[in-house]
């Protein structure tokens, strides 16, 4: 185990550790651009370059391993110096796009040159080199070479993380640039990590783009609903409008997170969103559609079924049970989901791509019902007369519905998401809106929190069904989402 | 330390108490300055604002309505970087931004709006943008508006070319004044 020593402090850390990260377990921070946890150490941005006793020259501090009785100095006026000066090369042809570029106020070298450098260009900007801007590469990227410090970071995420690799640096020296293989385009399901890790504004995100200065986001912890992995995210928002999702890095589940996760939050915001009740194609207010909805079930108050979600937080899925239960006291329910789970892509996407089966299994163990198949057998055979759904869980029952006739009583959040035959949609508020739980294919229980308010008139799922089983007869006295869990 | 400034409050004597000859000194005073003025109505020193104007002295000129500058093709010198919304104290700037789908400068003001009824005319967006794209040299003060639409600006209302223009500085000028080369246009 060497002990190492940086500004005075001491440390003992596993052999094979670099002197960045000893640095970082001491709370020392040493500026980096080429540097990435997740990646491989390319060493060639030389921010991180700090003073080692005995050592003739300044070390890279990130590709330093740390040896016994290793003495480092990271804020010496020959450390200084030289991050002055490394800022200064890298700043010689960046052009003057802050104005116009993306990444301002969360980029690299806006940052250290504040922290470490402050100096005046000795370069008149008609001497900058020139290089390709605005260059679409892929369904989700901006390239501007001119921007580019080649750091590499998004070559090495290409070829270590998405094992694609797409992307090289082409030429040598002065000449070099950032370029796709010929022939190759950039369309990972991972691509706008790249915007995220790049650490100029050289990759910006086409569906960000221009929307919104980064300075004015609100960030909310949140969890990516897209598949069974669950993974954290961050959702950067303001005014109520939601302006992308990050990954929120950590050591369970995630460090990266895929396209179709950050384009999530598109559904939520889109114009099909439901403010209203649909009777068959028909929009109404949410007062008559409960009602009607709640007139057909009581015409068959036995053959009515419940079917949960995996697509609805625990909260919502109890609600539904407890309807079923305690509302409509019926037998017909089913909490019973047991897709194939597990990494598809060997990074992040699930094979299973609804987020909370687990969840609805949580819901089984302790209201017990049906297993999906004995209820869809008996949807099948006509005994079930009608059926209160999710809109995405009715989808997996579209033949048995199709053979069985069942009226469809479906809970959606987009118009397209209402399956064909429905013959009541009610909306509900999405989980950007509404806080829910949601338990991921490792076991982990996650909570999102509301970001945006919900259109007038939309109300959580759990509202929704507590005002069902009020015009059906029973009242389940839901007036929170915890009610909901209760005698659950 | 606060200052303290003692007040001699001398009580009245009679004279002053029973009131009669102070009211007569007063008149007194008004019909001097009403007789003069209507004898020398040139030694006024009234403006009839708005149909008369004085000139401002040099600062004041700096800090009068708002304008945008434009770029000898005719387009907004602005950018859509929102620094002036951001240094803006009184919220009253809104900006949405576009994209040029050919300009190099890429980025320019789909809707640059000033709200001038809470704008305190702090000079703030000036001093913050980095394109010398806004200005408050239109020597206009604003104020007196029947409604409070009419205080409104949109980006039409604000760009403005005054002589002196177009300038030449900010720092997306170096890719505008190529991309007018290149279409002939300077």
């Amino acid at each position: 185990m060497p002990k190492i020593t940086i500004d005075g402090k001491t440390l003992e850390v596993a052999k094979g550790t670099t002197v960045l990260t000893a640095a970082q377990q001491l709370g020392v921070h040493i500026p980096r651009y080429c540097y990435h946890p997740k990646l491989s150490i390319s060493g060639n941005c030389r921010m991180c370059l700090v003073e080692v006793e005995k050592a003739p020259k300044l070390m890279t501090a990130c590709s330093t391993e740390a040896a016994d009785g290793m003495v480092v100095h990271t804020a010496t006026d020959k450390v200084k110096a030289a991050r002055r000066d490394v800022l200064e090369f890298l700043l010689i042809n960046h052009p003057l796009d802050c104005p116009i570029c993306d990444q301002a106020g969360e980029c690299g070298l806006q940052d250290y040159y504040m922290d470490y450098s402050r100096a005046k260009s000795r370069f008149a900007q008609a001497d900058k080199v020139r290089r390709e801007k605005r260059r679409v590469m892929g369904p989700h990227l901006v390239l501007d070479n001119e921007r580019c410090i080649l750091c590499t970071r998004c070559v090495r995420f290409c070829s270590e993380v998405t094992k694609t690799s797409e992307l090289e640096v082409m030429e040598r020296a002065d000449h070099s640039f950032i370029d796709a293989k010929e022939g190759r385009a950039l369309d990972n399901d991972y691509s706008l990590n790249i915007a995220d890790i790049c650490p100029v504004g050289a990759w910006t995100s086409r569906d960000f783009r221009f929307k919104q200065r980064v300075w004015f986001l609100k960030k909310t912890p949140g969890v990516c609903l897209g598949c069974a992995t669950g993974c954290l995210t961050e959702i950067h928002h303001n005014e109520g409008v939601i302006y992308r999702i990050m990954p929120r890095p950590n050591a369970d589940t995630n460090t990266w997170l895929c396209d179709p996760g950050r384009m999530a939050y598109k559904a939520a915001q889109a114009g099909d969103r439901l403010k209203k009740g649909v009777i068959k194609n028909g929009l109404i207010d949410l007062e008559p559609a409960l009602r009607e909805a709640a007139s057909r079930i009581d015409e068959h108050h036995e053959a009515a079924a419940v079917l949960g979600s995996p697509w609805l937080s625990v909260e919502d899925n109890a609600a539904l049970a407890r309807f079923a239960k305690d509302g409509l006291k019926t037998k017909n329910y089913s909490f019973d989901f047991d897709p194939e789970q597990g990494i598809k892509d060997g990074i992040l996407i699930n094979k299973d791509p609804a987020p909370n089966a687990a969840g609805a299994r949580k819901v089984k163990a302790a209201a017990g019902g049906l297993s999906f198949k004995e209820l869809s057998a008996k949807v099948a055979s006509g005994e079930i007369k009608v059926l209160v759904a999710e809109a995405r869980a009715a989808g997996l029952l579209k033949e048995e519905l199709k053979a069985g006739g069942a009226r469809l009583i479906v809970f959606a959040m987009n118009r397209s998401e209402i399956p064909a035959g429905a013959y009541a949609t009610l909306p509900y508020a999405s989980y950007f809106e509404t806080p829910g739980t949601f338990i991921n294919f490792q076991g982990l229980e996650r909570r999102t929190e509301p970001t945006a308010a919900a259109a007038e008139g939309v109300k959580p799922l759990w509202a929704v069904i507590g005002k069902l089983s009020a015009y059906s007869g029973g009242s389940l006295r839901l007036e929170s989402a915890q009610d909901a869990l209760k005698g659950i | 330390m606060i200052s303290v400034k003692k007040v001699d409050n001398r009580p009245l004597n009679f004279l002053e108490r029973i009131y009669l000859p102070e009211i007569v000194r007063g008149l007194l005073v008004t019909s001097r300055h009403f007789f003069v003025n209507l004898f020398n109505p040139k030694g006024m020193p009234t403006v009839q604002y708005p149909e008369q104007k004085l000139p401002l002295p040099h600062a004041a000129k700096e800090r009068t309505r708002h304008r945008l500058k434009l770029r000898a093709d005719g387009t907004p010198k602005c950018v859509a970087c929102f620094m002036c919304q951001t240094a803006c104290p009184a919220y009253c700037i809104r900006i949405e931004a576009a994209e040029y789908p050919d300009n190099p400068v890429e980025k320019s003001p789909a809707v640059f709006d000033i709200d001038l009824s809470r704008c305190v005319m702090c000079g703030m967006c000036v001093e913050a943008c980095p394109e010398d794209a806004i200005a408050m040299d239109t020597l206009e003060i604003p104020g007196g508006a029947l409604s409070r639409a009419q205080l409104k600006l949109t980006k039409e209302d604000l760009l403005m070319t005054l002589p002196g223009d177009p300038s030449d500085k900010g720092a997306a000028n170096r890719l505008a004044n190529e991309h007018m080369k290149s279409r002939g246009e300077a």
